[in-house]
């Protein structure tokens, strides 16, 4: 090599070498810069890859009835999940869709091309994700129509008057009872998954749920194959007994969307958790529900499990419910109380019991009910409203404490106690039934023609009970009696009047909510001057005050009000607020709440007049000639009032009351309402049946069997 | 002779692939399907170094009679790859020998370092005229064409940088160079002013510049290069420690023993151990630029610059690739990379420069 050559060599190994040590220092300045001054930021990136926050489930409370029988419990199952980030990305530069393959897989993987009832679960589950709307957009845009069905809902709006109302609302739901072609459930669940991967893709979106363990596992075998997919416990509620403590337990569904901000408010994050909508169930769903804990786990690429990091919060499993209520005593009143409506076709009616010492619930029948399960796998609102729009006699609704009806006879005992503390009469006072009274017409008094008469039940059997004291006028359920004691009578003597009354209704309960722990109970106004005035546009008249006093006209409670007001007649003046949770107790057995009895001031009358009233009830029984003898029990004496109430169920179409009999009577609900035993009352009943003519012979029969069965015990249990 | 074999070099390249096997297995064993990969990697590493040996005891001049040989060698493989080669993943690169598939560009790179070291120094005092730089230039432009109609982008770009580094080390003048660059630059211009550009450039390159400029437009690929990210910025100064990166462990890390070794390595043994190993991989470089320096004759320290300028640039593009600073292309991490082909070729070229070294001094009575 010359000279010249070498020299360049040199410089040119110089410079090389140079730009050697450059690339080498740009490389770890820029290794620092991701390393050391953004290396915090990586991490937590990395962290973000690789933890997930879980919930850990935490079993909901069981519930006991009174003799520590199983009224609700969790029975194990299992939901197919996937979560939307973990599901292979649809690639787009390659053909295909890898998202919809993996989902096309995982559909096979349930069996849901060859299995219909599987493909039928997996819509009802898309339907509760997307909800009516979207749900039948998605499928459309698959190239499916759907069937339709139009149901009325029910939704809670507010009125004029500022107070809400359940109004009903015409709706189409789609018809869900035959398999969607593949191509709908593929469309629809590539909608949940996009809609999942909107919020929190980490959360999994539940594909199918109620799967036995058997399929759970030959799906959990196969998730080394479908990324993202995850099979996640999830039990069932269960109530043994089905229908027979429907309308007391309730039953859970997913939250409502018309509460759903109340409920996150409320620490549910999950707007598909399953709450408590009825029933117990709603009423003591935080308690039930216990606190879902939180684990935080490794996952890998694929989102499985490789190890758990920590526990943020250990889950704390709902508390169990005691009950007052005895499971066999309910039997009874509900098999008592179906024969009754059976053998007199009426459509629905109540069967109440209850410790009239501290409210404490013994039974709970509404009739028609239903079988709570059935909503546990339930498809939420919608579907619940086609159940009702299938059986007119509306099996979901609590009449006990939801519907409002006149009392009849049976609040006599308000009039009664009214009338005795207000002196209007005394223990002694004897007035005489001679048939129908008459009041003359307030704008032409003098034209006997135009009198309004006022007749006593006994005078269409063409009875006569002639004279008789309060006792007796209680005993025989005489309106006459009751007519004098609610409005007087011109120039003999001075009722009680609308004000006296409508006090003495207020004293016992009426027109207030009872307090029980169920959800939905409603109330009547009690009608006075003023709310006639107000609502009718009219005056009141001593006529207003005859029907008030034998429990007609206007006055409105419901058969739970009926039966409280039994029960302060029975236990000396005090209205109770009736209860059926007894106790808590956690999972270890420490009692966590027990329920103080909540006893209002008493009523405002001396015993010894209230013994009266009660005297009274113990001559309808057991008396000459008391209603109420076929309500009589072996070894215990029981005092009872009838009730038969004369109701107008308005219809528009025919301008007139519904079913009014050949001679153009009203058709009669029939009540009837007890305690016993008579001198130391341990448990009072209630009965009503709608519609169901006569109280005597409808209703005594429900009660008798309950007393006896209380007393004498069910066959299952001591009594 | 074996006293001036270069032992730092060697025991360099050494460290290097028995991190490589390391950073295989924590990369590749808790993939059940690639759990005996790093067994492999030191199988090759054997091999190579057996290779490595014997291509040291080779002398490298008997070359000088093989260089125009392999230039047609080089050639004919190439052409036998664009008539009959074997199509994978959209590319035509691969020649069915029998038992199994050979890529001719990967020693295609040596065929063509010696190739030109035996043209370069041979003319060395002519190409500063014009008509043998342009002679040097349409020898490499030919097997550049064919590779790149294969398509392969990558080695296209690989075999124009050591073709590039050789001529201008040998020596040219700045009136040509400016004249290549003119050229370089107008040819594309010119095309594109014709609107015929997008018939030579192949689709997938114009997607991969796209998604290095522009990341979104690719999640898939933008996923990898992110993730990449991810694991070096959670290495941290000390790293999570070897077995332990939760990116590469758990899998965030795609194609984690080879294009994206760089980042297991900085995830698990932290700042500290990727500078370090970056830094034994430029001190690799820097002993073969050493070699150049001593080489007796222009032949052996064009050879000993090829390899050099081998080594040099597939570490700049994967690890710029790495450190997310250069586009993403598979290209291979040398001596550190999953790869028995790439393995052992480069260490037949430690070798060659090891043969290079080894013969410094013309006369040699030891």
């Amino acid at each position: 090599m010359n000279e010249r050559a070498t020299r360049t060599a040199t410089s040119t190994s110089i410079i090389v070498r140079l730009t050697l040590l450059a690339t080498f220092i740009v490389f770890c300045v820029r290794l620092y810069g991701l390393q050391i001054v953004r290396g915090a930021n990586y991490q937590e990136q990395a962290a973000v890859n690789r933890l997930r926050t879980i919930d850990l489930y935490a079993p909901r409370g069981v519930i006991y009835d009174r003799n520590g029988e199983i009224l609700a419990r969790n029975r194990p199952s299992f939901v197919i999940t996937v979560i939307p980030a973990d599901l292979p990305p649809n690639d787009i530069t390659t053909p295909v869709n890898e998202q919809r393959i993996a989902l096309e897989r995982l559909l096979a993987a349930l069996g849901a091309d060859t299995d219909p009832e599987i493909a039928i679960r997996i819509a009802e589950v898309m339907f509760l994700h997307l909800g009516r709307e979207d749900f039948k957009d998605t499928v459309g845009t698959a190239g499916i129509t759907l069937e339709f069905r139009l149901v009325n809902l029910e939704t809670l709006q507010i009125n004029d008057e500022g107070r809400e109302i359940l109004v009903e609302v015409p709706t189409l739901i789609p018809d869900l009872s035959d398999p969607l072609p593949a191509a709908g459930l593929l469309a629809l669940l590539e909608r949940a998954v996009a809609l999942g991967s909107q919020g929190s893709s980490y959360k999994p979106v539940s594909i199918l749920d109620l799967v036995d363990r058997e399929q759970a596992f030959r799906v959990a075998e196969q998730t080394y194959q479908l990324p993202g997919v995850h099979v996640l416990q999830k039990p069932v509620r269960e109530y043994p007994f089905r229908e027979l403590a429907g309308h007391v337990l309730g039953f859970l569904g997913p939250i409502p969307k018309l509460a759903a901000e109340d409920y996150k408010a409320g620490g549910y994050d999950n707007p598909n958790e399953s709450v408590g909508l009825n029933g117990l169930e709603y009423t003591y769903q935080d308690a039930l529900r216990g606190q879902p804990g939180r684990r935080i786990i490794e996952v890998d690429i694929l989102g499985r499990e490789s190890r758990s990091v920590s526990t943020e919060r250990e889950s704390e499993p709902g508390l169990n419910l005691h009950l007052s209520l005895d499971i066999h005593l309910q039997q009874v009143m509900h098999d008592a109380l179906a024969r009754q409506l059976e053998k007199t076709g009426a459509p629905h009616g109540v069967a109440l019991a209850m410790d009239p010492r501290d409210g404490a619930m013994l039974g709970l029948v509404s009739l028609p009910s239903y079988d709570n399960n059935i909503f546990s796998e339930g498809l939420g609102e919608e579907y619940q409203a086609l159940e009702v729009e299938d059986d007119t006699r509306r099996p979901l609704y609590n009449y006990a404490i939801g519907g409002l009806y006149p009392p009849g006879s049976t609040f006599k005992l308000v009039t009664a106690t009214g009338a005795l503390a207000e002196r209007v009469v005394d223990p002694y006072t004897v007035l005489v039934d001679r048939g129908p009274i008459y009041l003359p017409n307030f704008f032409f008094p003098d034209d006997p023609e135009q009198a309004q008469a006022f007749v006593s039940w006994n005078h269409k059997l063409n009875i006569l009970h002639g004279s008789m004291t309060i006792v007796e006028g209680i005993g025989l359920s005489n309106d006459i009696f009751f007519y004098y004691l609610g409005g007087g009578y011109p120039n003999f003597m001075t009722g009680l009047g609308s004000e006296r009354l409508a006090k003495w209704m207020r004293l016992y309960g009426f027109g207030e909510l009872t307090g029980i722990d169920l959800p939905g109970e409603v109330r009547a106004f009690v009608p006075d001057e003023q709310w006639k005035r107000l609502t009718k546009a009219e005056r009141w008249t001593t006529g207003d005050s005859y029907n008030m006093a034998i429990g007609q006209g206007d006055v409105l409670g419901t058969p739970l009000q009926v039966l409280v007001s039994t029960a302060a007649v029975a236990n000396g003046g005090y209205v109770v607020k009736p209860q059926f949770v007894r106790e808590m107790f956690d999972t270890q057995g420490n009692l966590q709440w027990q329920y103080e009895p909540v006893l209002q001031e008493r009523i405002p009358v001396e015993p010894g007049l209230l013994a009266v009233v009660q005297r009274g009830m113990w001559h309808a029984v057991n008396g000459p000639a008391g209603t109420s003898g076929n309500s009589r029990v072996e070894g215990v004496t029981v005092a009872g009032k009838t009730g038969t109430a004369e109701f107008c169920a308005w219809d528009a179409e025919i301008q007139d009351c519904k079913d009014r009999d050949h001679e153009g009577n009203l058709p009669f609900h029939a009540w009837y309402t007890a305690y016993a035993p008579y001198d130391n009352p341990e448990i009072a009943v209630t009965v009503f049946v709608y519609s169901g003519g006569e109280g005597s012979t409808t209703a005594i029969p429900v009660a008798q069997e309950t007393l006896n069965a209380y007393f004498h015990g069910t066959g299952d249990t001591a009594p | 002779m074996l006293r001036h074999f270069d032992k730092p070099l060697f025991i360099a390249v050494i460290i290097l692939c028995g991190i490589g096997i390391a950073m295989t297995y924590s990369a590749t064993i808790t993939t059940i399907d690639l759990a005996d990969y790093w067994q492999r990697q030191l199988l090759f590493t054997l091999l190579g170094a057996i290779a490595l040996v014997t291509a040291a005891l080779f002398d490298y001049r008997h070359l000088e009679l093989l260089a125009q040989p392999s230039y047609f060698v080089l050639l004919a493989s190439l052409a036998a790859v664009y008539l009959f080669g074997e199509v994978k993943g959209g590319a035509r690169r691969w020649l069915d020998l029998g038992p199994t598939d050979v890529q001719p560009t990967e020693f295609g790179k040596f065929l063509l370092i010696v190739f030109f070291a035996w043209y370069l120094s041979r003319f060395q005092e002519r190409i500063r005229s014009l008509p043998y730089l342009l002679g040097a230039a349409v020898l490499v432009l030919v097997p550049l064409g064919l590779v790149y109609v294969q398509p392969d982008l990558g080695m296209t770009v690989t075999l124009a940088f050591i073709s590039g580094t050789l001529i201008l080390i040998n020596g040219v003048r700045l009136l040509h160079v400016l004249l290549v660059a003119f050229a370089v630059t107008a040819v594309p211009v010119w095309l594109a002013i014709q609107g015929t550009l997008q018939n030579y450039v192949q689709d997938y390159m114009v997607e991969r510049i796209a998604i290095f400029l522009d990341p979104a437009s690719n999640p898939d690929a933008a996923f990898n290069v992110q993730q990449a990210l991810i694991s070096i910025g959670n290495g941290g100064w000390i790293g999570m420690g070897w077995g332990e990166g939760s990116q590469n462990q758990l899998h965030f890390l795609r194609v984690r023993h080879t294009d994206f070794i760089f980042s297991v390595i900085a995830e698990e043994l932290g700042y500290l151990g990727a500078v370090l190993i970056m830094g034994l991989l430029f001190f690799v470089i820097w002993r073969l630029i050493r070699i150049a320096d001593l080489a007796q004759d222009q032949f052996g320290r064009l050879i000993t610059l090829g390899v050099a300028a081998l080594i040099f640039f597939q570490t700049f593009v994967n690890v710029g690739m790495n450190l997310a600073i250069m586009p993403v292309t598979g290209m291979t991490l040398p001596f550190l990379s999953y790869g028995g082909s790439s393995l052992v070729s480069m260490m037949v070229a430690v070798g060659l420069a090891q043969s290079v070294v080894m013969r410094h001094r013309k006369m040699d009575f030891s």
